[in-house]
């Protein structure tokens, strides 16, 4: 089981370590770290890469067909660890404010996290092998039809969430530049 | 089936992406740049400034504050738009503002006025700039550690907002140092601190009281401040207690107003009873005798001017007199003492005559009366017997035959 969800366990850890460094710079500085300064600012930075990391890197490796780096079991390992870390990192970053934008933002990070979950368990349902490909005969072929049904579905529902998400990401990352990075 | 784009890039992905652009557009062209809002502006303020009271009312406009990063502008330049007379500050080295600036060029409105913290959040909060507290009326200077030798922070005395102080403050922490003083301070001089304390000046058991020009000396000097500064509230009534004795000393007066009010030209802060009147000032400088009379012997009943300075005013002619000199007595007299005295009136017979003689040689009896006897040459046989040789009987009248002494 341990082995498993290694990946989850590893995630946990990391949550628990910023959670640890988050209560130490907030007892230190005696106030909820803000989204502007030096932690929260960069737990936001770090937050949005991984994140970028988790929606683009599994999908360019499970697209790419000439160059196979790593099994995809690994990297869809990566992929939840990052879809886990990072949005945890981005919620710390809100400083518990969720106005406007930078608001509809977090909630769209919470939302895709949930979808993640789902989806995770629907796409566990088709055996597959190291590499990720589906091994037939193992399920019946209704249980597989519905299986693969339901994860087209899925699909369907996630991928624009997260196309949302990124969309009003950039808006706050160009308006926090605008209006507060570059700031004269 | 299977493609190279990113899995993102479906269908649905783009048109959630389109829609979600569009979305932010509309709401951006409706309600302007609030989705970006970091938090509430402020709604405080009570004068109208660029058509507004408080930041919230223009909340949406965010180019009335901000500026691009590209522009030459800075934010400063925006907010000096609305706070003119804040802008007038920044040119005046003896403003807050100006110091603040003169202090640190590159200093912007922002990093001391924060904004989008809440609608009622302190506007002013000086955490990163050393603030120039003198400037406002009250150095810093002797409050740089608390009671417990920790550094002053701003909220020690200013609580939530850094513009305003309450006065209870002051209180608070020195009542906790020195009860008893504190208390009777209060008492003596009110509450109100920053009326008289800048911060600089302890004005307590060291304040140097000789730059002024009342001097504590003598007794003064052990005179608790509010025996004269009677209700004092600020420095103000401090520098106007009263520099004359007598509007301090009237209770003291044992005087009654008779001596006048200039007490100095007697007294001095040392003890009353260490008088010293130089009665030589007067018109009637005390010489001689007069120098030991007690006072009262001519200042009879309280009376110590106008009195007159003729001697007969207190010495009456005495009967030997016979009236005969009537009351110039210095004609004859000095203050040194009646006897001897020197005659200096008119006198039938010379008064040189014989040599030596005082006037009762002559007038043994009184003044009305002479005799030429008692002198080596007049026995009274002896003149008889002369004077009856030559025939003469009437021989007792002298002057009538002898008016120069002479014998002839």
């Amino acid at each position: 089981m341990l082995r498993g969800n290694r990946e989850l366990w590893l995630a946990f850890l990391a949550m628990i370590l910023i959670t640890g460094f988050y209560g130490l710079v907030m007892v230190l500085t005696r106030e909820i770290p803000p989204a502007s300064e030096l932690f929260g600012h960069g737990l936001g930075i770090i937050g949005f890469v991984l994140m970028l990391m988790t929606e683009t890197l599994y999908s360019l490796r499970k697209r790419s067909r000439s160059v196979k780096w790593g099994r995809m079991a690994n990297w869809l390992q990566f992929h939840i660890f990052t879809g886990l870390v990072g949005p945890f990192m981005v919620l710390l970053h809100t400083s518990w404010k969720f106005n406007g934008i930078a608001g509809v933002t977090t909630l769209f990070t919470v939302i895709i996290v949930v979808s993640g979950f789902i989806g995770r368990y629907i796409f566990t349902r088709i055996p597959r092998t190291m590499d990720g490909l589906e091994i037939e005969g193992t399920l019946s072929q209704e249980a597989l039809k519905q299986a693969r049904r339901l994860l087209a579905l899925w699909h369907t529902i996630h991928i624009p969430i997260g196309m949302v998400l990124f969309i009003s990401a950039f808006v706050h990352i160009g308006a926090a530049l605008y209006y507060a990075t570059f700031l004269k | 089936m299977r493609n190279n784009r990113l899995g993102c890039l479906s269908g649905t992905g783009i048109a959630a992406a389109l829609a979600a652009i569009l979305v932010i557009a509309g709401y951006a062209y409706v309600r302007g740049g609030l989705m970006y809002n970091p938090g509430p502006l402020s709604t405080q303020g009570a004068q109208l400034l660029g058509g507004v009271t408080s930041h919230a009312e223009i909340g949406g406009e965010c180019q009335a504050c901000h500026t691009a990063p590209w522009e030459e502008a800075t934010m400063t330049d925006r907010c000096v738009v609305c706070h003119t007379n804040i802008a007038e500050q920044m040119r005046n080295a003896a403003t807050v503002h100006g110091t603040l600036f003169e202090n640190d060029p590159s200093l912007e409105c922002r990093h001391c006025h924060p904004e989008h913290r809440g609608a009622t959040a302190p506007l002013t909060v000086m955490d990163e700039v050393p603030f120039p507290h003198e400037v406002v009326g009250f150095s810093l200077i002797a409050h740089q550690f608390t009671a417990a030798g920790e550094p002053f922070a701003c909220d020690d005395c200013h609580q939530s907002d850094i513009t305003t102080f309450a006065l209870e403050t002051c209180d608070a922490c020195h009542r906790q140092m020195d009860l008893g003083f504190m208390t009777a301070h209060h008492l003596s001089f009110g509450s109100g601190c920053l009326d008289c304390h800048d911060g600089v000046d302890r004005l307590g058991s060291n304040f140097d009281h000789s730059i002024f020009s009342f001097q504590l000396t003598g007794k003064h000097a052990d005179v608790a401040c509010v025996q004269c500064h009677v209700n004092a509230r600020s420095t103000v009534d401090f520098a106007a207690a009263p520099l004359d004795c007598y509007s301090c000393h009237q209770q003291d007066d044992a005087h009654s107003g008779r001596f006048g009010t200039a007490c100095a030209a007697c007294h001095s802060p040392s003890d009353w009873n260490d008088a010293s009147f130089d009665h030589n000032l007067s018109n009637f400088p005390l010489t001689g005798a007069h120098v030991n009379v007690a006072c009262e012997n001519c200042h009879a009943g309280g009376q110590f001017q106008g009195l007159s300075t003729a001697c007969a005013s207190c010495h009456a002619e005495p009967a030997f007199h016979a009236g005969l000199f009537g009351t110039e007595c210095a004609a004859c007299h000095s203050t040194s003492a009646w006897t001897p005295a020197q005659f200096n009136g008119s006198h039938r017979f010379p008064l040189n005559h014989g040599g030596g003689a005082t006037c009762a040689t002559c007038h043994p009896a009184s003044f009305t009366t002479y005799t030429c006897y008692a002198c080596h040459e007049h026995e009274e046989g002896e003149v008889r017997e002369e004077h009856l040789d030559e025939g003469i009987n009437n021989f007792q009248n002298c002057m009538a035959c002898h008016p120069n002494g002479e014998k002839d």
